[in-house]
């Protein structure tokens, strides 16, 4: 096996509770790097796409990168791979942290879940010495008591990455947390877990990374190091503010989408956005393994109505809990966040959802009997408390713990989810940026922003500075970032390494640290083979190319104020060009030649 | 009169949100910056522009919510009643 890779992975059946080293499959690996890329061949691989995503024949595939664990960049990111209760799309979702590094000095690529235990169990990792033990005694404990009672009984320096009750209870977007503050957050990774009675994975690892030109990757590293500190965002911008920042860049933009996206423009994004709570909650940044930006936001509730302390809010909850939901109370979008954090939510479907029940509630469609409270646009309170349920699979919230679309669906009004794929929008409205829409319409795993974001060159001018309303050119934009994206992802780099850095750099990693030739046409040849291997998946389990849509809200209803006053997502001028430019048919699905080129017929 | 918001690392750095300043017939965003700085005791414009004057990539100077690269750059007009924002290169996700 090529330096990079450690060549091992472990495969761990929880139906018969065995762990076994595998040898990684050499030219797998080679083809599609590792992290995303491989985790989702060896899933296409293993699982039938019509298999149920809770049931035992699903498996969990915990993936790092051959970055994963080195220097340069923010290089200490891993993936969690399976197929996703929430959307039936193939689900990947990335964390950093010091859980994937240690994975790795432990000296393992990725790890195998199967089958599912009979009790609840933990996996504890020595470097070599693995075993499986009962988790009885931690099961229902919020993830950061969990964590703190199996490094007093595993190992004081071990990484720990754990499910919270919600994923116990199988809530459809339950994450999995990781050195405690940190999330695989989207698409229900955590309910998987839950499904296998797998409450943990500790593990201590005291090797090392070996790459396989260290000169040449030390200046590969050096080279990185300093475009990331010359970089305003990444030398100064995201340490200082954090991801929080965007909220006032957004809502400038009109597309910060308010009230369960009735508009793009909120009026109280001042009270919940980066400068505040710089200013109020914020006590320090934190940086992930090897990262010097420091997005993290280590903060403490004091002085309101609520209290508690943790990580958090990033952007994209403070939307979610925030904006969405009509909550200006930055103290209780910090609070619903720790609660999250805690039980193991993802924070972007858990707030969407809340603000799909508000409009339900408010439409008239869900009564108060039933909620057991009001539930209005604005009620910060109230939000908070549906979090709460939702987290705890009890009352109400067993219904919000279906995600929006069931939600939604259940009552007769499904186009009241802001979804694609069954997947709630993030925190950027498709109106205002057209790019966007076309992403969150043909995003692998449902409407997602961290696929491909094309608010940098949108509406952050990064690498350049596109017109957010124009449709032409859009295409092509989104499926570079698209491959682009899930090389990254298959690295073991952080994402947010990209507003400085591009492909030549990912392409001096990846061949330094392997020792295979990757080009920079290599690299994104790469990306779109694991692009089209992820959309095949799609396809074979039943999620066609009509879902490659976008609610009608955002395609009918204009936006009726901000500086895009009037738009609507034009996703029928950029999809044909869109699919044209994957190399599929017009009706978008991957032909013979284009999948014989990439290796997948 | 002219609206002046100033956000992110700018708003840190001079400890000020808002400044509102008598508007000047003709003037450009560019023009603007200057007038601004003046009434600003910690320099900022360095936050925006380059040695050359020329935008920092990534920076975003707002006129109305509108960027001004799909106006006119520090060319664009401010009249009177307009509220122009400035936001350092910043990003997230």
């Amino acid at each position: 096996m090529s330096k990079g890779w450690h060549g091992k992975l472990l495969r761990v059946d929880l139906s018969a509770g065995t762990c076994n080293v595998e040898a990684l499959n050499e030219e797998w690996a080679k083809d599609y790097i590792g992290g995303r890329g491989l985790a989702s061949k060896y899933l296409v691989e293993e699982v039938p796409a019509d298999t149920d995503a809770l049931s035992a024949d699903n498996k969990l595939i915990m993936a790092t990168g051959p970055l994963t664990g080195t220097y340069g960049a923010a290089n200490g990111r891993y993936m969690v791979v399976t197929k996703s209760p929430l959307t039936g799309t193939i689900a990947s979702s990335n964390s950093g942290g010091y859980f994937p590094s240690e994975l790795r000095y432990a000296g393992y690529d990725m790890i195998i879940f199967e089958g599912a235990s009979p009790h609840p169990v933990y996996l504890q990792i020595h470097n070599d010495k693995v075993q499986l033990v009962a988790a009885l005694h931690i099961w229902g404990k919020p993830t950061q008591e969990a964590e703190d009672a199996i490094l007093a009984e595993f190992h004081g320096d071990a990484k720990v990455a754990c499910i919270g009750p919600a994923g116990e209870k199988q809530v459809l977007f339950a994450n999995i947390m990781n050195d405690k503050h940190r999330a695989a957050g989207r698409s229900g990774v955590g309910a998987v877990m839950g499904s296998k009675n797998l409450k943990a994975v500790a593990v201590r690892g005291t090797g090392g990374v070996k790459v396989a030109d260290p000169r040449a990757y030390r200046d590969a590293a050096m080279e990185t190091y300093g475009m990331l500190r010359a970089n305003p965002v990444t030398g100064e911008g995201l340490g200082a503010l954090g991801t929080p920042v965007l909220v006032n860049i957004i809502n400038q933009a009109g597309s910060l989408p308010t009230r369960n996206s009735q508009t793009g423009t909120f009026e109280g994004a001042e009270a919940i956005s980066g400068e505040t709570l710089a200013s109020t909650y914020l006590k320090r940044n934190k940086s992930c393994m090897g990262c010097f930006i420091g997005c993290g936001r280590v903060t403490k509730l004091s002085g309101s109505r609520y209290e508690g302390d943790g990580e958090g809010p990033e952007y994209e909850t403070l939307w979610s809990l925030g904006a969405t939901c009509g909550v200006d109370d930055l103290a209780a979008v910090t609070k619903a966040n720790y609660i999250c954090n805690e039980y193991g939510l993802d924070t972007i479907t858990a707030g969407s959802t809340v603000a799909c029940a508000m409009e339900l509630f408010e439409k008239g469609l869900i009564k108060e009997e039933e909620i057991g409270m009001p539930l209005k646009f604005g009620d910060a309170d109230a939000m908070v408390k549906m979090i709460e349920l939702t987290a705890k699979n009890e009352g109400f919230g067993a219904k919000l713990a279906q995600g929006s679309y069931r939600l939604a669906e259940s009552y007769g009004a499904p186009e009241l989810s802001m979804t694609s794929k069954k997947l709630e929008f993030p925190a950027y409205d498709g109106r205002g940026l057209q790019g966007m829409a076309l992403q969150y319409a043909t995003s692998n795993r449902g409407a997602c922003h961290v696929r491909g974001y094309l608010v940098s060159p949108e509406v952050l001018g990064l690498p350049e500075k596109i017109d957010p309303q124009a449709t032409e050119g859009k295409a092509t934009w989104a499926k570079i970032f698209q491959d682009f994206t899930a090389v990254v992802d298959s690295s073991g780099v952080c994402l947010f390494t990209t507003f400085a850095l591009g492909v030549p750099q990912f392409a001096k990693f990846c061949t330094t640290a392997t020792g295979e030739p990757y080009t920079d046409e290599k690299i994104l040849e790469v990306g779109d083979r694991i692009y089209n291997l992820e959309r095949v998946f799609n396809l074979k389990s039943g999620v066609d190319p009509s879902q490659d849509t976008l609610p009608k809200r955002l395609l009918k209803e204009p936006l009726s104020e901000g500086p895009y006053k009037g738009a609507v997502a034009k996703l029928s001028e950029m999809l044909p060009e869109y699919y044209e430019v994957r190399g599929w048919s017009t009706e978008g699905i991957p032909t013979d030649e284009k999948l014989q080129t990439l290796g997948l017929a | 009169m002219v609206q002046i918001q100033f956000y992110s690392l700018i708003r840190l750095l001079i400890k000020q949100e808002k400044l509102e300043i008598p508007a000047c017939e003709n003037e450009t965003v560019g023009q603007l910056l200057d007038r601004v700085q003046q009434q600003i005791a910690t320099p900022f414009l360095y936050k925006l522009l380059d040695d050359n004057r020329q935008l920092h990539t990534g920076t975003i100077i707002l006129v109305n919510r509108h960027n001004i690269r799909h106006l006119d750059f520090l060319e664009t007009r401010v009249n009177d009643g307009d509220v122009v924002a400035f936001f350092p290169p910043g990003a997230g996700g």
